[in-house]
């Protein structure tokens, strides 16, 4: 007895398990949303998701970490709560955090370009801190030079009050997620799997 | 409870899910378009239909968009400020509360499709909009992204008690970032891995049998609103 294969085109092993990691890591992405500390320096709550932008560009790589985020940000569109807050929907990608929303795929490529210096994907926790910093301060550059012009634009104000609603609480956060971002990364239960 | 779908008859929920992702879509574009007061007024009354079609309160949308809501109001307020007595200017608040206004209208516009609209056909609506194998990795993603979140907001949640159950509390926040983002990325990785071989072992394929999506008179109402809209918005 044989079994018909004809136009059956299989997905190789190897986008299958890239595309399991990329969907769970946007999955993970959302889910960080839910996860909120007090914050010692502002009195805006430390969300975990610009963490989950970072671990996308270091751990997936430039394609990959660029495909995770695009599947976050179509997932909430249509409808899977994971934006900030449990929000869904298209409309916040017209929203006052759009700017934030469309920066997480350029900045988990660029996070991914600078640490595996290229398009391939090596060994992460191999790359040095000076390396790894630089990319994450240059992600935090993207994300919010990107989140305060959304604000200005969507919600046509300058650019002052713009930063004042959409970054100055947040910033002072973002060097303790670099902080321990560093620490995942070199993590010796993630560098063993 | 989060906003989700939730099964029923209206006529939100008969809709194809493309006509009404055309319609959100017609909605942002005449709204940006039409940021006056009487543009504004026309969407509203607009969005109050829409919200009544898929019987959605509007008193429970805003609540569920609350994080939105304050996020929207927050750079009018800033820029309402002048130093000067009073220290607010409406003058300066004008256009930037017309422009939030109309986001305010956009966001709750669209809870409508989250509540009418179950993932899987999000998922067809996906593959017909983006052909070949990018479409294919997306709407595959997006189904794995919807079933995988609560699943990971568990295990977050669990790595949470057991960190609060041994004074994790007490340690130093970028320990507890760090532990928690460590557990939960262990646990995704190892679920992504077997997940990947469930899927080969299942024949995960390229060209798979496609669910039938279909236009029915209903969709009639939205392409007539699709075409008003995106009229108005050119005149």
């Amino acid at each position: 007895m044989s079994t018909e294969t004809s136009g059956v085109d299989l997905v190789g092993d190897e986008t299958a398990r890239n595309l399991a990691r990329a969907a769970l890591f946007a999955a993970l992405t959302g889910a960080f949303a839910y996860v909120s500390f007090p914050n010692p320096v502002s009195p805006a709550p430390i969300t975990l998701q610009v963490l989950g932008v970072f671990l996308a560009g270091i751990m997936l790589g430039p394609v990959w970490g660029g495909v995770s985020m695009a599947l976050y940000l179509l997932a909430g569109a249509v409808g899977v709560p994971i934006f900030a807050g449990g929000s869904a929907g298209i409309g916040i990608l017209f929203g006052s955090t759009a700017g934030y929303l469309w920066s997480y795929p350029i900045t988990a490529v660029l996070i991914g370009v600078l640490v595996h210096g290229g398009f391939e994907v090596g060994d992460s926790s191999a790359a040095s801190t000076t390396r790894l910093v630089g990319a994450m301060v240059a992600g935090v550059v993207v994300i919010y030079g990107l989140g305060v012009l959304g604000i200005m634009v969507v919600n046509d104000v300058g650019l002052v009050a713009a930063f004042l609603a959409g970054a100055a609480a947040f910033i002072p956060a973002e060097a303790l997620k670099i902080a321990a971002a560093l620490g995942i990364v070199r993590n010796e239960r993630l560098t063993a799997t | 409870m989060t906003l989700a779908y939730e099964p029923g008859g209206t006529i939100a929920h008969r809709l194809d899910p493309r006509s009404k992702l055309g319609v959100q879509i017609a909605f942002a574009v005449a709204a940006f378009a039409h940021t006056t007061p009487r543009g504004l007024l026309v969407l509203t009354a607009l969005g109050g239909v829409l919200l009544a079609v898929a019987r959605l309160p509007l008193r429970r949308a805003l609540w569920e968009l609350r994080f939105a809501v304050v996020l929207v109001s927050l750079p009018v307020l800033i820029e309402g400020l002048v130093w000067d007595t009073p220290p607010f200017s409406i003058a300066e608040a004008r256009e930037p509360a017309l422009a939030s206004y109309r986001v305010l209208l956009i966001v709750l516009v669209s809870t409508t499709y989250v509540r009418s609209t179950p993932i899987r056909d999000s998922e067809a609506a996906i593959r017909w909009a983006i052909p070949g194998k990018a479409g294919r990795l997306l709407a595959t993603g997006v189904a794995l992204v919807f079933r995988f979140l609560p699943v990971l907001r568990a295990d977050l949640a669990a790595i949470r008690q057991a960190m609060a159950a041994r004074l994790g509390t007490e340690r130093p926040l970028i320990d507890r970032m760090e532990l928690i983002a460590v557990g939960g990325l262990q646990r995704a990785f190892g679920r992504a891995d077997r997940l990947a071989l469930a899927m080969n072992a299942r024949c995960f394929a390229w060209n798979p049998t496609l669910p039938d999506l279909g236009f029915s008179r209903v969709d009639l109402l939205a392409f007539c609103l699709i075409g008003v809209l995106l009229t108005w918005t050119v005149l």
